[in-house]
Order: C-alpha cells, then structure tokens, then sequence
C-alpha cells in the first residue's frame, strides 16, 4: 500500500517523500513573482468587479480561480527547489549485512528467502551494479556472529541464533574509519540472540549519523502456521516427581481445529493430549503431567503433528533439557500429638527414595517421638534452636501443634526459613493448627496463603466436607488424581468425605486455591489446599485433619494410589525448587555448539547468608568427558552471585557442577547442564518483523523496503547524507503536480463560464 | 480358696456380658459419633464361647478396655483419646475409620469368610492389629490358623528386643509373661502348655508392621485388674507400658 503512495508521490512531486524528508526546500528570489503576482491579482479584480452583468457569486469563484491560477505559475517563477546532499560516486562507503541464518530458507511464497539475496546481490544483479556504482561495497554475513563477507555466494544460510544488534555494531565498528553512506540490513528480523541492546546500539548509530537502509523479507503473516512458542519447566527436579509442563501454542488460520501433542523421553513417546487451537492472537495452554524417572539431564520433545500447508515444520516443536536429580531431600515434620494423619503420610512417601521424612512428634509432656532421623543427634534437643540447624531441611510441615509451642524466634525463624530461605512451609489442619492453635498474631500468619479469622472455631467443631478441585486444582499437578482432567474430576468424587477443625473461608491475595470442601451446613465452601510464594520460598496450607481416609475407608479399593500419590506429589511439590546454600543457573540451557553460555552461582553459607569473599569453581564436563574447571567471580553488584562464561565446544549435554568454599571450608555444590546442539530458535517467531526494522530504519534516519520497493534502495541511500557528499540543488518548478493544478484550475474557471454563457 | 476366687470371676464376668452390638455397622458421619483421634477398638469376631460363657472376643470386656484408656489418657497426655470401649465387628465398613484394633482370645477365634475378607482389607489398607491373651500351642496353632487365612503366606517372625516397637514410648527391657488375675494371685503365670511369653509380629510386602502378636501373656487382664492391691504391680506396669508402645507406634509406623 505504502509502495503505492511511495510511486504516486513521486509522480505528482517528481521525487519520492524519502527525498523530500531528507533534502531542505528552498526558493529563489520571490520579490519579482511577487510583483507580478501582485500585479495580476489587482488586473484580476478590477476586471471583475466591471463586470456588473454577473452575479456577485460568479464573479468571486472567477476572480478566486483565476488568482489561484495566477498563484501556481508565479510559485513557478519562484524557482522552487530540494537541496539534497548527495553521496560523491565511489567515495563513500556502504555495509551491506546479509542474514546467513537459517530463517532465511523459509519458504513463505514457494521460494526460499534466500533467494532474493542471492538474486538481488550477486555481482551482476541489478541492485548490486547500481549500488556498486555510487558507493563502496563492504559485505558482511550475520547470525549469532558477524563478520566480513568476499563473495555473496559464501552464505550458507546455516546460522542457528540471529543477533541484529550484534551485526550492526560489528559492521558500524569495522566502517569507523571511513566516510560511510549507510548500512543496508537484509534480514526477515528474526532477532532472537543475545547481542546486547537495541536501543543504545540505535543512539549510538544517530548520533554518528549512519542511516540503516532495512530490506524485510518474508510474509508478515503465514497463512497457515502452528507454533509451540513456550514450554515452561521446572529445569531441576527430583527423579520420581511428576512435573507440571504448561506448553503454549499459538496458530495462524487454524483456530478452532483439534492438534495432538505428543511428547517423547529420548524418543520414546510418553505422553499425548489433543489440545484445540485458540482464536488468532491467543494462546492455547496444554498442561501435561510427566514423570522424570531417570536421574541425569533429559531431554523431552513435545511436538504437534505437522499441517499439510504449514510453511514451516520446524516450530512445531521444543526441545527442554531438565536436569533429574537423585539426591535425598530432607522434610522436617513436626506434629503435636499422636495423629493417624503422621502415620498415614510417612506410610504414602516412605517407597520415595528421594524424600525423607523426618518427623518429630510429641506423643507426651516434653516426651518426642523422633523418627526417621540420620543419627542420634539429629532433633535431640527437639525442634531446632538455630538458622544453620532449620534450613537443612528443605521443607517444614507443621501438625497439630500450637504456636505456643514454639519460642518467638522459633516462629522468627520459620517465616524466614520460607522467605530467605527459599523453603516450603505446609500447615496440615488439626485441632492445634491455623487461628485454633494460637498463629493469628505470629508471624507465620503473613506466610500462610490462607486468612486466619480473629476468633477460634467453637470448641468441638468439626465439618465433614466432601473434597474438590477448584478450576485451576484440575489441571494442577499435585491435584490431578487421573491422567485426564475428566478420569480426576471423577476420582475426586469418589473420595470418601474428610473433617476438618479450622474454619478456613479465604485466601490471601496472590494465593492459588487448589481444592475445597463442601458439606452440609457450611455457608461458604472451606479452603482445603492453597499455596502462596512467599518471599523466596512458598506456603502451603491442608486444612483437612484425616485426608489418611483416602487411604483407609472401606469405600478405596486396596490398590486405590490416590493417597499415597496425592502426598507424594504434594510433598515433592513443597521442595521443588528448593536449594541448597549453593545454586546455579546456566543460561542459556540450550545453544548452539561454538556459542557462549553464562554460569550465575548464588552462594550462601549454612544459615542461607550471602557470601562475597567465596572461592567458586565450576568443573564443565564436555560431552566426550574432558574436564575444564573454570574460576567464577563475584559479581559486585549483587551479595553472593558468583558469574563466568564459557563455550560449549562440543555438541552434547554438558555437565556443569560449582563448588564453593570459603576459608577452606565446604559450602555446597549444585550442578546443571547445558545442551549444545543445532537450534530451532530461528524457526520461532518466524514471520518477517516489520515494525522491528520499520523502527531500526526510522530512528537512524534510513528506510525500510520490501523486495518489490528496493529498486529505489541506491538513490535513496545516495542522498542520506552520510559519507562524502555535496550539495545538490534539484528544481521543483517543472513537477506534474503545478501542471495538473493549473490545468485543474482553468479547467474549473471553464466550466463556470460554459454554465453561465460566458464562453 | 481357688474356687472362691473363681466363683467371684465368674459372677463379675457375667456382669459384663455386653450388650448385643448391632448386626451390621454402617458409616457413621464424625459429628455424630464421638469423633475423637483415637478410639481404643477392640476386634468383634465370631468363634468359641470361652470358659465363662462369653464370647471370646468379650474377654476382659469393657472394664479392660474402659481402665485402660484412663491410664493411657493419663500417660499420653497429648493424645486425643476416647474413653470409651469401641467395639467393631469385623466384617462392618466402621472398622476402617479406627486404624488400631485389638483382639483377644484369638485362640478360639472362628473367622466367617466376611470377616476373613474385612480384616484383611482392614490390615492391608492399614490398619494396625494387636491381638493378646492366648495360650500354648493348640490356641497359637487355631490363631496361626486363622490368621493366616487372613493373610495367606503371610511371615509370622519373632520381634527382637530392640525393635522400635519396644520403645516407641517407653523403653522396655525386660519382658515379663503377664499372667490373668487368677494366676496372679496364685504365683503363677503361665496357662496350658505357653510357659514362655513371645511377641511376634506380621509385615506387609514393604515390611511395615501390621499385626502384632502378643502369646502367653494376657496384658489385657492386667490392664482390667490393676486397681486391685493384689494384682501385682509389675505386671500391670509392664501391660501398660507395652500398650501404649503399641497404640504410639501404630499411630507413626
């Protein structure tokens, strides 16, 4: 459309509106043509106003057109001119950067868009003659990297990221020392690397006045596409643990149809779900359950099956590496009072291998039950007194036990271990639990994600509610009881009722409600399990007191799992994410062989306190086992982030593991992989961005084109301004527009007199 | 003297006769029914008349029950215990709301196959069972019989000293065989041919405790007699301490 306005403008005013936004108006001496103007119009009305045949109306249009006609030819005579600077042939210089990714051999119209680069850039194309002849060629090749470029036919079209910024800072550092006309970037906008800031890259070009002439190729809207444009996973999780993968896709000319998602563990399909498409513009969410049964990095692939139209394949679908570990994660439980609810959780997780249950129960005065404990030591003073004691355990449930029962620095330290800590704090219901036992006024009533009303419940309250899932309990991990949402909806209902002692009515803002209990009697529905981040750990609250009836009641068949995988998940799910003193974080997790990967350790000491003065190694394993072991350093900025970088060399999973230690003493460790192989990200997101090179063109004063507008691309370039260039006067009196206006005009002043007899 | 004494004991056992329990058991919401924690749940089953015209699963019933929960109140005092005895047929659903369960006589225990089915159902979903007050080797062999009807090919293994069992609230060390009221008073402690108590015990596949087998003793007659100045103190003591090993330990294993 643009490119039709862009010719008819060109045609009315002789230059195109590029030219005229460049270039400065100027007229020559007016003073003359204003005489003769003036002298015209005077001629003009005394002629009229003899005229007393004519009605008064007739004689002002007639007078107007003709002043008017006057008007045009006097500007005529005003010598109306464009001063432009004008590029000097063959003494400036202009970068060509050509995309060598591998978007570029995306089909839109049947032909790959390499093509056009090849056509339109080869030696003896036209394009490349003409700006050969007025400029300086320097041709640069852009991916992940950039670098120069001898011959156009070099391009391989292979680069696996695009970095846009990176490329033109590359080509602006490299044509620094000479007279540069500008940059023409010749790319579908595919920029998905990591090459720095746009913006400041944008200043930094205007500031040294080199245009960027952008090319788009590609459409900027498949017909038909599909495209699973995120998966997001846990990228560490315990082996066993059955995952929660929320995967988006998004569509173009699709919306509505049913795709299947499939998703396969090292080939092997594990799981499939039919997800129907969303309305353009939408994305549709599919929540897939998986469990990591082998320890190590795993690779899932979750794809959808192909359209018969789609131009590209490759989006539909992702590659996620996440990393199963098979440690032993330790949850303190403290309970009150002997309560089946203890026997009947460590009974569900105690085939975890990867969860260990430590449990602390007082079954009289000052008398605890420890169990499940590593030696004789641990918990001999009854619940821990200190930070470094508490925040070994990477998730703490309470029972039915009273605030009371802990010092206020116990409670103190309890909403740190959740907030500072990064642990998972789960109250169960119970007749010491929530408002009852005493934690209105403490400070884990902020930590807990449900509202504990001012008053306790009356004495011997006890609802017996029927359990279930809210919307979002549905598709939620730990609450989805069945491989479908429908077969869980069901098993739900089949559950024998539960009780509970704690009137629980509302949640606090930003907490998820997970499942409710109905019951007679009851006005509003109970709250039963909720959860809230909070700070750098999360809150859980079950406010049922005999959730072991799922296990026990005469209504579950003995090879019924629902409580044993319901706790199990549900415990699982309190420590996801927990770490220990030492984290790592790769990013990014999956890249492309030769490319550079940033380590961040955040390293704290026994009581989670971030240290700066830390020695922090991270030891690489290649994929074909060679070791590197690479120092990381603090990064100022931030208390106890430790950073390095590295190349993943070789394509595989890579191992990185980090060690800390300070004053010769062992803080922790954590380790993370990175996967090296051939990316798809250039497949992502495909559709030629336009307004991305609309908008690198405008604000460096350069345009943006189209394959069928570019012909104008080398005289546009030649009047940028940049580079060597001389001041060029182009004349406007001869443009068609003043022609048709005059023509216009007496045309006008004709047809008046024809009406009215005149003629 | 000895059949005086036995007068007496029959006379008070005919007094505690209790009264018919209801056929069948149904689901009884918690509201309703005295909902605490724990409710001391003694095994209803059908078999032999024991020598006092009771039902054998009725011996000691209520007042072992009822005088042992005062003193399990009293000890555990954090547990939220019912005071009342809780009798529960075997083959009734309400069995599984009560996770504990103690059963005596066992040696004339006659298991109907309903209650074959409930009590396996009952153990295997898991449920905890104690049964006590059997003697010698024709009862263990009719128990041993029943029981493994029960829980076919099921592992009867003796339960070492140092078991968790053993003190999982107070640490015993030496274990006593407790004799019945009778024998008590007469210095003797062994019935039949059980000269020598035993405590065995059943696992689950996953080697979880599920049934706990206390032979040649009868802690459930020193539970119902230890109000008496006669009955002797250590046997009570000990009956006590083993039973509330067993209601902590069924109540976190």
């Amino acid at each position: 459309m643009s490119s039709v306005f862009d010719r008819a403008f060109e045609f009315l005013f002789k230059y195109s509106p590029y030219l005229y936004e460049k270039g400065r108006f100027v007229m020559g001496s007016p003073w003359p043509a204003l005489a003769v103007l003036g002298v015209g119009v005077a001629a003009v009305l005394w002629s009229y106003g003899r005229a007393r045949d004519m009605e008064r109306r007739d004689r002002a249009a007639l007078a107007l057109l003709r002043s008017a006609t006057l008007g045009v030819l006097v500007f005529c005579l005003c010598q109306p001119a464009l001063v432009l600077s004008t590029a000097v042939p063959q003494q400036s210089f202009v970068g060509v950067l050509l995309d060598d990714s591998r978007s570029m051999r995306i089909a839109d119209d049947g032909t790959p868009r390499s093509d056009f680069v090849a056509g339109a850039f080869s030696p003896d194309a036209a394009l490349a003659r003409e700006l050969a002849d007025r400029f300086k060629l320097r041709f640069f090749r852009f991916a992940e990297s950039a670098g120069r470029l001898s011959r156009v036919s070099d391009l391989a079209f292979d680069g696996g990221q695009t970095s846009l910024a990176r490329a033109l800072d590359t080509a602006r550092q490299e044509l620094s020392a000479v007279p540069l006309s500008g940059l023409v970037l010749v790319t579908d906008g595919a920029d998905n690397g990591q090459g720095g800031e746009m913006t400041d890259l944008l200043l930094s070009l205007k500031a040294r006045s080199v245009p960027v002439f952008t090319v788009g190729l590609g459409r900027e809207r498949f017909a038909r596409d599909v495209e699973l444009t995120r998966v997001e996973v846990p990228s560490s999780v315990l082996k066993g643990t059955s995952v929660t993968v929320e995967v988006r896709l998004a569509q173009r000319g699709l919306g509505g149809s049913s795709v299947r998602l499939q998703v396969e563990d090292a080939g092997r399909v594990v799981q499939t779900q039919e997800v129907i498409l969303p309305a353009e513009g939408e994305s549709a969410v599919a929540r897939v359950h998986l469990t990591a049964s082998e320890p190590g990095p795993r690779t899932f692939r979750f794809k959808v099956a192909a359209h018969p139209s789609e131009p590209i394949t490759e989006n539909n679908q992702q590659d996620v590496l996440v990393h199963v570990t098979d440690d032993r994660q330790k949850i303190l439980y403290v309970e009150g009072e002997p309560r089946f609810e203890l026997k009947f959780i460590r009974r569900a997780v105690s085939e975890d291998r990867n969860v260990q249950v430590v449990c602390l129960q007082r079954t009289s005065q000052n008398k605890f039950l420890r169990l499940d404990v590593d030696d004789g030591e641990e918990l001999a003073g009854g619940f821990p007194r200190t930070r470094e004691e508490l925040f070994r355990y990477r998730g703490v449930i309470l029972g039915s036990v009273e605030a009371s029962f802990f010092t206020p620095d116990q409670l103190r330290m309890l909403a740190e271990f959740v907030s500072q800590r990064g642990g998972g704090l789960l109250m169960l219901g119970g007749r010491h639990s929530f408002a009852e036992g005493g934690y209105g006024q403490t400070p884990l009533a902020d930590v807990l994600p449900v509202v504990l009303e001012e008053g306790r419940a009356e004495p011997g309250f006890l609802a017996p509610l029927k359990v279930e899932p809210t919307a979002f309990g549905m598709t939620h991990g730990v609450t989805q009881l069945a491989a479908t949402e429908d077969e869980s909806a069901a098993r739900w209902k089949t559950l024998p009722p539960v009780s509970t002692m704690n009137p629980v009515r509302r949640t606090r803002p930003g907490a998820v409600t997970l499942l409710v209990g109905r019951g007679e009697g009851l006005q509003a529905p109970q709250v039963i399990l909720a959860y809230q981040r909070y700070g750098a750990g999360k809150a859980l609250a079950f406010t049922a007191q005999d959730s072991w009836l799922w296990q026990m009641h005469a209504d579950v068949p003995l090879e019924d799992m629902t409580h044993e995988n319901l706790w199990r998940q549900l415990l699982r799910w309190l420590i996801s994410g927990v770490s220990g003193p030492v984290a790592l974080s790769v990013s990014p997790e999956r890249t492309a062989p030769g490319t550079a990967v940033t380590l961040v350790a955040t390293v704290g000491d026994e009581r989670h306190v971030k240290v700066n003065d830390a020695q922090v190694v991270a030891h690489v394993t290649e994929p074909s086992g060679t070791p590197r072991a690479l120092p990381l350093e603090w990064a100022v900025g931030k208390d106890g982030e430790y950073r390095a970088t590295f190349t993943a060399r070789e394509p595989g999973p890579h191992e990185v593991r980090v060690e800390a230690r300070r004053a010769g003493q062992a803080l922790g460790s954590a380790t993370a992989h990175v996967q090296a192989a051939d990316s798809d990200a250039e497949f992502f997101g495909a559709e030629m961005r336009r307004p991305l090179l609309e908008r690198i063109a405008e604000e460096t004063g350069g345009r943006f084109y189209t394959p069928e507008t570019v012909a104008s691309l080398p005289s546009d370039v030649g009047y940028s301004g940049g580079g060597a260039t001389v001041q060029e006067q182009k004349p406007l009196w001869d443009m068609p527009a003043l022609f048709l206006a005059v023509v216009a005009l007496l045309s006008a002043e004709w047809a008046i007199r024809k009406r009215r007899g005149l003629a | 003297m000895r059949f005086a004494l036995g007068i007496l004991v029959f006379l008070g056992a005919l007094v505690q006769i209790p009264e018919a329990l209801p056929r069948r058991g149904r689901y009884v919401p918690p509201r309703e029914a005295e909902r605490r924690e724990f409710r001391f749940t003694r095994a209803v089953y059908g078999g032999a008349y024991d020598g006092y015209f009771r039902r054998s699963w009725a011996t000691d019933f209520p007042k072992a029950d009822r005088q042992f929960m005062i003193g399990v109140r009293r000890l555990l005092s954090h547990l939220d215990a019912s005071e009342h005895e809780n009798p529960v047929r075997l083959d009734d659903p309400e069995l599984h709301l009560y996770p504990f369960l103690y059963a005596v006589e066992v040696g004339h225990m006659s298991l109907s196959e309903p209650e074959v089915e409930g009590l396996r159902r009952y153990l295997l979903a898991g449920g905890f069972l104690v049964v006590d007050d059997f003697w010698g080797s024709y009862e263990w062999a009719n128990f041993e019989s029943e029981i493994r009807r029960v829980l076919p090919g099921c592992r009867i293994e003796d339960l070492p000293p140092e078991h968790p069992l053993f003190s999982a609230f107070y640490d015993v060390k030496e274990f006593l065989q407790v004799p019945n009221v009778g024998n008590a008073m007469m210095g003797r402690t062994s019935e039949r041919d059980g000269y020598t108590a035993f405590y065995r015990g059943i696992s689950d596949d996953q080697g979880r405790l599920m049934v706990v087998i206390n032979a040649n003793t009868d802690l459930g007659d020193a539970w119902e007699w230890a109000e008496r100045p006669e009955y002797p103190l250590k046997y009570s003591t000990f009956a006590f301490q083993m039973g509330v090993n067993f209601i902590v330990y069924g109540m976190s294993h």
